[in-house]
């Protein structure tokens, strides 16, 4: 069986998987830059007590999170041009995985918020603080610890949801594979590689994510008392 | 210095402040008493606006709450609040729980609220803990950390809601000697407790809560030896038989 794989082929290949596997990095980090800043805003919104506030954000993350990301992602890349919008590829690609991660880490970090007691609330409150003291010296550091484990857990997903990208011709990991599978007709060899290329960018964020769970253990948390 | 005039408050269709009036008098200690559910905390949590009131008059400090000219959040920096749970930010160390509140509400520069701070912290016995977490720290001695949190902020009115009944029985001596020798400085004090030794050796009043409304008060010799109605006779039997 193994005479038939083509080791050589792929180190060909191999520039071209260097490229997929820099684009599906940085597109991955800057599309969670956007997720962070898409869910911070809608957990912002949906913890405000004004309806007008509050129920354009739930009803945007339900939306998100009952659709699928490969229907969002035509939606962008197919329907948005009919409607007069016509954006780059690699722009929409950015823009769908921000907006639908965003979803996700808007529940997560509200999550973290409400697993904040009242107590410290309350504290906050009594000693004279603002709301926006109360959030930023007491709520969003407490809060912050508890949230990073699951969100470096959303981006290990926003990054295998990036091979969706693929589909709308962006070029990254998934897209060299099967460039591969096509020019020389060897799929085996080109969605092994771009599965070891992933395989080596989840073994880095759950480093990261190890790391920082040590680094948060090390400090004191609330949870003891 | 407190003044409740026919407060009244609901809890949906509770009843748990029935037509309270009242008038704390500065540097007068009063303790609040009663059986559980009677609305003691709610009445000093009213006080600071933890919780709001449905009608009546509450003046704090010649401020009416409910106001649109009282501030709350000025307000409350003078109105120091000890909770039943401590409730210090477990983020931060001792000495840094007592300086937040001066230095981000009062704005008083970090180097002098450190100072005070350390100096507020030696006064409840907790020199050496300065950089200590709260989860460090036992109970009796977070529960002074957040006594001398409250007194960094130089308030002119303490509540304490129920300081000592989370603690083990060998801690609540710590924490009410803290809390006598406040008193003894002339703080305005609203204490819910049991502790009837307390009650005894600083308050001027006793407080007798029962079902939302106050139903006896007294200095503390008369109403612990002395209560004048059934309902005190039958708690003070029940917290004093053990």
């Amino acid at each position: 069986m193994l005479e038939n794989f083509s080791f050589r082929t792929i180190t060909e290949y191999l520039p071209l998987f260097g490229y997929g596997f820099a684009a599906t990095l940085w597109l991955s980090i800057v599309s969670f830059a956007g997720a962070l800043a898409v869910g911070i805003t809608l957990c912002a919104m949906n913890l405000q007590r004004s309806q007008a506030l509050k129920v354009p954000a739930k009803i945007y993350i339900d939306v998100i999170r009952a659709t699928p990301l490969l229907a969002q992602l035509y939606f962008l890349y197919f329907g948005l041009p009919r409607l007069g919008v016509v954006l780059p590829e690699l722009f929409i690609g950015i823009l769908a995985l921000s907006l639908n991660s965003g979803a996700y880490v808007a529940e997560i970090i509200r999550a973290g918020i409400l697993s904040i007691s009242r107590g410290q609330v309350e504290a906050g409150i009594a000693s004279g603080m603002t709301y926006f003291q109360r959030m930023r010296l007491v709520v969003l550091p407490q809060a912050f610890r508890v949230t990073i484990p699951p969100l470096l857990g959303q981006a290990i997903v926003l990054v295998k949801d990036s091979a969706l990208l693929s589909l709308i011709s962006v070029s990254e990991l998934t897209r060299a594979g099967q460039l591969l599978a096509s020019d020389r007709f060897m799929p085996a060899e080109g969605f092994i590689t771009t599965a070891a290329c992933y395989l080596a960018l989840y073994y880095g964020l759950k480093t990261l994510a190890a790391s920082s769970e040590r680094w948060l253990r090390l400090r004191p948390t609330g949870n003891l008392k | 210095m407190i003044k409740f005039r026919g407060v009244n408050k609901w809890f949906g269709a509770l009843h748990v402040l029935k037509d309270i009036t009242l008038n704390v008098e500065p540097r007068e200690v009063v303790v609040v008493c009663g059986p559980s559910g009677s609305g003691k905390s709610t009445l000093i949590r009213c006080i600071n606006g933890l919780e709001t009131i449905k009608n009546g008059d509450l003046v704090v400090d010649g401020q009416r709450l409910g106001d649109r000219a009282t501030n709350m959040t000025e307000l409350r920096t003078e109105v120091g609040f000890v909770f039943q749970s401590f409730n210090l930010y477990p983020h931060k160390t001792a000495l840094e729980n007592v300086i937040l509140a001066p230095i981000h509400v009062r704005k008083i520069p970090k180097a002098e609220a450190e100072i005070a701070g350390r100096e507020m912290l030696a006064k409840v016995g907790l020199a050496d803990k300065f950089n200590s977490y709260p989860a460090e720290l036992s109970g009796g001695q977070q529960q002074r950390v957040a006594i001398a949190r409250c007194l960094c902020m130089r308030p002119k009115i303490m509540l304490f809601d129920e300081p000592t009944s989370a603690l083990d029985p060998e801690m609540i001596s710590e924490v009410l000697d803290v809390m006598v020798g406040v008193a003894e400085e002339g703080m305005t004090m609203m204490v819910v407790t049991h502790e009837m030794g307390f009650a005894r050796k600083v308050a001027r009043r006793v407080v007798f809560m029962d079902a939302g409304a106050i139903v006896e008060t007294g200095p503390p010799e008369e109403f612990f030896s002395n209560p004048k109605t059934d309902r005190s006779r039958a708690f003070l039997s029940k917290i004093l038989r053990h």
